[in-house]
């Protein structure tokens, strides 16, 4: 548990723009900008974009840290040696603004995976020294969206945890909430930003304390049980055949998740040059487990979103001893056939 | 420096190429910016090498295949005909200067007729510059 | 049925047609028949979802499955693409649209599926709404028919509309447009393209195994999602549907990033129509118009 500090500041929400420019000023800014599609996080070129109006954006903030394209070497065929060289990560200090709690504890989760053991990914691990994340409340006098389930994973709708600055909203103002020394450290130096009353700590407290009362969907779910009874009903058929009846194998599921983390590593030549890069791949592709030898596993639609669904909720708890899903409510949304995982694990549990 | 189109031609063994062959033994002229792949028949072009040849830098594409019903294989060029038709929509309406693929019956004894044809195509690619759209940095 | 529609749209002035509700209840007490004389194995249809704004594509095996069928304006999936994971010879029913029969019309025409195995359930609608934003399906997105072009049994009546929108009206400003400015437009729209394959996923018509697009000999374009490797894939798989797409518009629902795929879908249709005088999906006795020909073609076509 993270000592709160005792630095709050605010700034009139229509006064973002200045903030958004300020930050431009000392690094590179990512935030929510409306899309024709729905709010997506973006490198911002213009303040006037930014925008906190959003509910949570269709893709997941993931791609700051795991971009869908990772350069690792680059290379010239040769003879007799091909020349290769690792591509250097450059990168300003990033600030990520705008992020929904749900989003703020997948960090922590993929963080268990590009580090887990003693092995650690370089790449993630720089990019995630390098950015401060302001997190964002949901908002408290709305109800939340029905794909949405982040109770269900004890996530609440103003949790702080994974956030270096925390922001609430109260009507036409902002507040920021300093929760790590890093954070500290540039709400002092954003000198845009106004002092604060006691009224506004008493309503920053109260919003989080409010916070913890609101709930989406839910249903309890201990750790351990999830992770048995999806390996008890590994072979009902029955279950796993109709649960993906109407899926269609697609992937989108994957590319908005933001604790899904498969990826593929290919060289990318053209005429004697190339790069060998890290690219998102979906264990929902048909041919993710094609092997060598042309044999497949997983040759059915069900087999492949049995895995899914067993990776998140029963495979992760026994590695890595967490949920690799936060209830942020992507996948259900953005499934063309309307597949809800949270009706798939609500099921699983009752058989 | 003058640009010097790069143009890639795909012809057909029966018809096309030997055409080609004979424009060369009865020393007609005609401009060196062509590259020929020789293909059994037009039919086994797959849409795909036209859109790859110019990502690889092509800035034209020339097919010859044999006349409509003199096909050795009977029927491949009017199953390509049809094909390359639809390629061509669809690089128009992708925004590709439909002028940059061309398709020509050229028969086995028209010399002749090939030496006109690149000529009046390399023509044709070097007034309409180099090929940018689809190119891709290496 | 709520007739809401947003940003200000006209409503298609359709003829009135069979209410969604006695549809449903026609869809139900059919499928109901089939399944308990075994007629069929399967019944492809709709089931609830999480709201009446979301149903799923469901598949009723038993007469008990029944129950959970719906239709309502938001039952917008083509069922065509469940058709080929059934076995060879399972007979189905299956609840089609109308152009969601052209599509099954396609499959047979191609040799997938046999006629004689399907009883097809055909739905006539013109009132069908997008999911996402609650609006109209009509022309300007799908192929704007509102009957089924085969079917067994019709669970409504015949829509006839006074005047029939074409479902290529929409392509006149990008016709228009000079070569550059449509460069422009397809490069914006398809550098945004994620490479998430559901476009493919949806579509009917796309059944190969495998892709080509997912064969590494030869490797037609590479997997992350650049702007070349987007273009090899969209326009082949534009000329790989070219006189198949049946313009139903699922690509174009399911893209999370909305890119207008039927645009250009609906171009390669009409062109193809326009130089083999043949829509697709409309008669099973006819070849699809790539892998047939006439000696008469014209060599204009090549201009």
């Amino acid at each position: 548990m993270i000592e709160e500090r005792l630095v709050l500041k605010k700034t009139a929400i229509e006064k973002i723009n200045e903030l958004a420019a300020a930050l431009m000023e000392m690094g590179t800014l990512i935030a929510p900008v409306q899309e024709a599609v729905g709010a997506n996080f973006k490198t911002i070129e213009n303040p006037q974009e930014v925008s906190l109006d959003f509910y949570n954006t269709v893709l997941s903030p993931k791609f700051v840290f795991f971009p869908q394209t990772e350069n690792f070497l680059s290379y010239q065929i040769a003879k007799p040696f091909t020349n290769a060289e690792p591509v250097e990560l450059a990168i300003t200090p990033v600030f990520l603004f705008g992020v929904r709690p749900c989003d703020t504890r997948s960090f922590a989760i993929l963080d268990r995976h590009f580090e887990a053991s003693s092995i650690v990914d370089p790449y993630w691990r720089k990019r995630r020294e390098n950015a401060t994340i302001f997190g964002y409340a949901f908002a408290l006098d709305t109800p939340p969206d029905n794909a949405d389930f982040y109770s269900m994973l004890g996530i609440h709708a103003a949790d702080t945890e994974g956030s270096d600055i925390f922001m609430v909203r109260n009507d036409g103002e902002l507040l920021l909430k300093s929760i790590t020394s890093k954070g500290e450290q540039l709400l002092s130096e954003l000198t845009l930003l106004q002092e604060t009353s006691s009224d506004d700590e008493n309503y920053y407290t109260e919003y989080l304390a409010r916070g913890r009362e609101y709930k989406t969907r839910t249903l309890c779910l201990e750790q351990e049980t999830a992770a048995g009874k999806f390996e008890e009903i590994f072979y009902n058929n029955d279950f796993w055949g109709k649960t993906a009846s109407a899926c269609l194998s697609c992937g989108i599921c994957t590319f908005v998740c933001p604790t899904c983390y498969c990826f593929d590593i290919c060289d990318e030549t053209m005429f004697k040059k190339g790069t060998r890069r890290r690219v998102w791949d979906s264990c929902m592709f048909t041919d993710f487990t094609l092997e060598a030898s042309g044999h497949n596993p997983r040759t059915n639609v069900f087999q492949r979103l049995r895995q899914k669904v067993c990776h998140k909720y029963s495979y992760s708890p026994r590695k890595y001893d967490v949920i690799s899903c936060v209830g942020c409510g992507r996948c259900v949304r953005s499934c063309p056939v309307n597949i809800d995982i949270y009706s798939i694990v609500s099921s699983a549990l009752k058989i | 420096m003058d640009f010097e189109p790069k143009i890639l031609g795909i012809a057909c063994n029966w018809c096309t190429y030997t055409g080609a062959d004979l424009a060369g033994t009865t020393r007609l002229k005609y401009p060196q910016n062509l590259r020929v792949i020789r293909v059994m028949c037009t039919s086994r072009i797959n849409p795909s090498f036209i859109i790859r040849a110019f990502q690889l830098g092509a800035d034209g594409v020339l097919i010859g295949g044999c006349h409509p019903g003199d096909c050795h294989y009977n029927t491949g060029n009017l199953y390509a005909r049809r094909r390359l038709a639809v390629t061509k929509k669809i690089l128009n309406f992708a925004g590709l200067e439909a002028k940059r693929l061309r398709v020509e019956w050229i028969s086995a004894s028209e010399g002749n007729k090939f030496a006109e044809v690149v000529r009046e195509f390399t023509a044709q690619i070097r007034n309409l510059g180099p090929q940018t759209k689809f190119k891709i940095s290496p | 049925m709520n007739g809401k529609s947003c940003c200000g749209d006209i409503e298609t002035a359709g003829d009135k047609m069979t209410g969604f509700h006695e549809i449903e209840e026609r869809l139900k007490s059919e499928a109901f028949r089939l399944l308990q004389a075994g007629e069929v194995s399967v019944v492809l249809a709709y089931g609830k979802g999480t709201d009446e704004r979301h149903p799923v594509p469901f598949a009723a095996l038993t007469t008990a499955d029944v129950e959970n069928i719906v239709f309502n304006e938001h039952c917008t999936h083509n069922m065509a693409r469940y058709l080929l994971r059934y076995p060879s010879g399972t007979k189905i029913a299956v609840a089609l649209k109308g152009v969601d029969s052209r599509a099954v019309v396609v499959l047979i025409q191609e040799g997938k599926i046999n006629r004689d195995n399907l009883v097809i359930l055909g739905i006539p609608t013109n009132s069908m709404r997008n999911q996402q934003n609650g609006q109209i399906i009509d022309a300007r997105t799908t192929c704007g028919i509102a009957n089924p072009v085969l079917f067994d049994i019709l669970l409504g009546e015949e829509v006839h509309e006074a005047t029939v929108a074409s479902p290529y009206d929409v392509l006149a400003p990008y016709e228009a447009m000079d070569e550059d400015a449509r460069w422009n437009f397809w490069k914006t729209e398809l550098d945004r393209c994620i490479r998430c394959y559901a476009c493919r996923k949806a579509c009917p018509m796309c059944y190969c195994d495998p892709c080509f697009i997912d064969v590494t000999k030869p490797r037609w374009a590479n997997k992350s999602p650049q702007l070349a490797g987007n273009l090899m894939y969209h326009l082949t798989r534009f000329q790989h549907l070219a006189g198949r797409c049946v313009d139903c518009g699922e690509c174009s629902r399911v893209c999370p990033v909305a890119i207008p795929l039927y645009l250009f879908h609906k171009k390669v249709a009409k062109d193809c129509e326009e130089m083999f005088q043949q829509t697709a999906g409309m008669r099973i006795e006819d070849k699809p118009v790539i892998v047939d020909f006439r000696v008469e073609d014209s060599d204009k076509i090549l201009e």
